[in-house]
């Protein structure tokens, strides 16, 4: 390794200089180059780095040994569904595709904007490709909704994917995602460009074990009248964060973030979003339910940005709820407002607490044994969470309920 | 007659440390299978106090005598073993449990009760047949089973929903905290119907009353007078009718 590659990153890991020479063994590119320029400022994030104080892949990412544990079952494949698989050695095309669906598999590089503020995103696009081609896009047009779905599993020390969505004005795509784990480091940065009217419906399933670390980065932008509906059922890894920057850059996008995450022992989930209302008129609602056992941590960081001029007529919402189920759970929550505009809805409410005790003795003097009726108190409070997920809500709560009554 | 459920000599204090209150003295008492007691006193005598002793609430330390139903201690068991073995609250103030309609909850605790004893568990036409017949009885619109429990009920609505859940459940012995209180007359009239058609002979029920009125309807075997943490006295249902004439003071006096 040169002297230059060594000194890209400060005060190197083990784990940060495999980083560097896997990114040294891929096909040199100029935005290539940029991308690992990016996460080299901070190298793998951690208490040291603005917003990854709670969620430290610095020191949980010790070495790329792959982990012992096979990649969990997904329980959102259907045989009906256009499945893109995505693992350490690359991504499969699949040979027949949804009608209104073009992929392409490009080799150079695609530039990201705002990879500073988003090393592992970063990180993600620097070293997707090799054995596959470094960039996937998928490219829908308007006509019938397009379901798609999407497997990120190992085994493998790193398995780092990055996928590029365009939707044209007026296409709708219904897209599944399943983070299964199985590699030392994942990390997949997905990216949505939602042209006028287009509408998104995203569900996200994230999974890992106690020797894994995973980041699911998503970069949204929406035109006039774009939607997009997106639920992450989290339920961490080692460390484990799902983040989500959208940007309204036209008047009349409408955005739903929601998000449950449920942490056992020795887990962590991260739940962080940042939303920018870039132009007029535009909504967002977001809703984020936690339920954290003895030994779990829950991270969650909302962020809306309500530029004085172009954020005029937002109208936003924001919610975090959290259940510490047990002593030892740890819960930490920051919402932030940013707000320059002077016409706006901004709302906000953050709880941590436990199950009412009351609730909990009700259900027992039917016959509830403590551990169930912990699980159906939890999972009714994490449903609101769920809801936008149309037709896999019940495969979600499914998951959620078989949880909370084995694991938790 | 053997009796069911014997309390003896039971005491018992609510809160934790030096917080601590003691509520009940030595509190004696025996409800015979296929009899129905009231237990009657003035406010604060310790009554809502005894029916959470009975069946586990937490934050309730049993300090001295014994429980036990059919002769098994029940005091030593988690709440839900408790109702398992067939012991069954209908609270004076029901609970709401938002997100978790009334005929999950219901089917989800027949059935772990159903486990517990090693029994199949009911199949859902069967329960909502049953589930059917009862809210029928009670006047319940079966609409109102789909809804959170309790969530948006009125008061009326509440205890009859006890009721329906005691009649579906169909457990051995029933502790009634005060279920006349919130209903209207016509309420009441339903209500005691419900609870009649529970009385068996191997059944036993405690009713825990702050009026007679409730034991027109619901006729007791016995009336038991609580005061102070302790039975002080114990009648027929004429009991009843005199503490209504007489007051609670009367009595108390009499009793010193």
């Amino acid at each position: 390794m040169s002297t230059a590659l060594k000194d890209m990153i400060r005060n190197p890991t083990v784990a940060e200089l495999e980083l560097v020479a896997r990114y040294a063994a891929l096909k040199a590119d100029v935005r290539r180059e940029r991308l690992f320029e990016a996460f080299a400022q901070t190298g793998l994030p951690g208490r040291r780095t603005e917003g990854w104080r709670w969620t430290d892949f610095k020191t949980a990412v010790s070495s790329l040994d792959a982990p012992k544990a096979a990649p969990a079952r997904d329980p959102l494949v259907r045989d009906a569904v256009t499945t893109l698989r995505f693992t350490p050695s690359g991504y499969g095309v699949p040979k027949a595709l949804p009608a209104g669906v073009k992929l392409l598999a490009k080799d150079e590089v695609q530039a990201m904007g705002g990879a500073e503020a988003a090393p592992l995103g970063a990180l993600a696009a620097a070293l997707s490709g090799g054995k596959t081609p470094a960039t996937l896009l998928v490219d829908v047009s308007a006509g019938a909704p397009v379901h798609l779905h999407m497997v990120f599993e190992g085994p493998g020390a790193i398995n780092a994917a990055r996928v590029v969505f365009l939707l044209r004005p007026g296409a709708e795509l219904h897209l599944s995602e399943s983070h299964l784990g199985g590699a030392a480091l994942s990390a997949a940065l997905v990216e949505f460009t939602l042209n006028k009217g287009a509408r998104l419906n995203r569900t996200v399933y994230q999974i890992g074990g106690a020797d894994e670390a995973q980041a699911v980065t998503a970069l949204i932008e929406q035109d006039a009248s774009a939607a997009s509906v997106q639920t992450v059922l989290a339920f961490g890894a080692k460390v484990a964060r799902i983040e989500t920057r959208l940007v309204h850059r036209e008047t009349g996008s409408k955005a739903t973030l929601n998000a449950a995450y449920l942490a056992g022992a020795g887990l962590q989930a991260d739940i962080t979003t940042h939303v920018r209302h870039g132009a007029p008129s535009c909504i967002t609602r977001q809703v984020t339910k936690g339920a954290v056992l003895d030994g779990g941590r829950g991270v969650f960081q909302g962020k809306f940005h309500v530029p004085r001029t172009a954020g005029q007529q937002t109208d936003a919402s924001m919610q975090h709820k959290a259940l510490l189920l047990e002593e030892g759970a740890e819960v930490f929550a920051k919402p932030e407002l940013e707000i320059l505009a002077d016409d706006v809805q901004c709302a906000h409410g953050n709880t941590s607490g436990q199950l009412d005790a009351a609730q909990l003795f009700y259900l027992r003097q039917r016959g509830i044994a403590l551990v169930q009726a912990r699980a159906l108190l939890t999972e009714a409070f994490i449903a609101e969470a769920l809801e936008g997920a149309g037709a896999l809500e019940d495969v979600l709560r499914a998951e959620a309920s078989g949880w909370l009554n084995h694991a938790a | 007659m053997a009796s069911m459920l014997k309390i003896e000599k039971l005491s018992a204090s609510v809160g934790e440390g030096e917080e601590a209150k003691a509520i009940l003295h030595g509190l004696s008492l025996s409800v015979p299978a296929g009899e129905v007691h009231a237990i009657m006193g003035p406010n604060g005598a310790g009554k809502s106090t005894l029916s959470y002793v009975l069946t586990g609430r937490e934050g309730y330390t049993v300090t001295g005598g014994t429980a036990t139903l059919d002769g098994a201690d029940i005091l030593a068991l988690e709440p839900e073993a408790r109702a398992a073995a067939g012991l069954f609250l209908s609270f004076q103030y029901p609970v709401e449990i938002p997100g978790v309609p009334v005929m999950t909850f219901v089917r989800t605790a027949m059935n772990a009760q159903r486990k517990s004893r090693g029994e199949a568990e009911i199949s859902a036409p069967d329960f909502i047949k049953k589930s059917r017949e009862i809210a029928k009885v009670l006047s319940l619109d079966p609409e109102m089973l789909k809804r959170p429990v309790n969530v948006g009920f009125s008061g009326g609505e509440k205890k009859r929903l006890e009721i329906y859940q005691m009649m579906i459940l169909e457990p051995r012995f029933m502790v009634l905290d005060e279920t006349d209180s919130g209903l209207d007359i016509d309420a009441l009239r339903t209500v005691a119907e419900g609870v009649n058609a529970l009385r068996a002979p191997g059944r036993g029920m405690l009713v825990i009353t702050h009026y007679q009125r409730l034991l027109d309807y619901i006729k007791p075997d016995k009336v038991h007078v609580l005061a102070k943490g302790r039975i002080i006295k114990t009648g027929g249902p004429d009991l009843a009718h005199r503490l209504e004439a007489e007051g609670y003071d009367g009595v108390l006096a009499e009793a010193v």
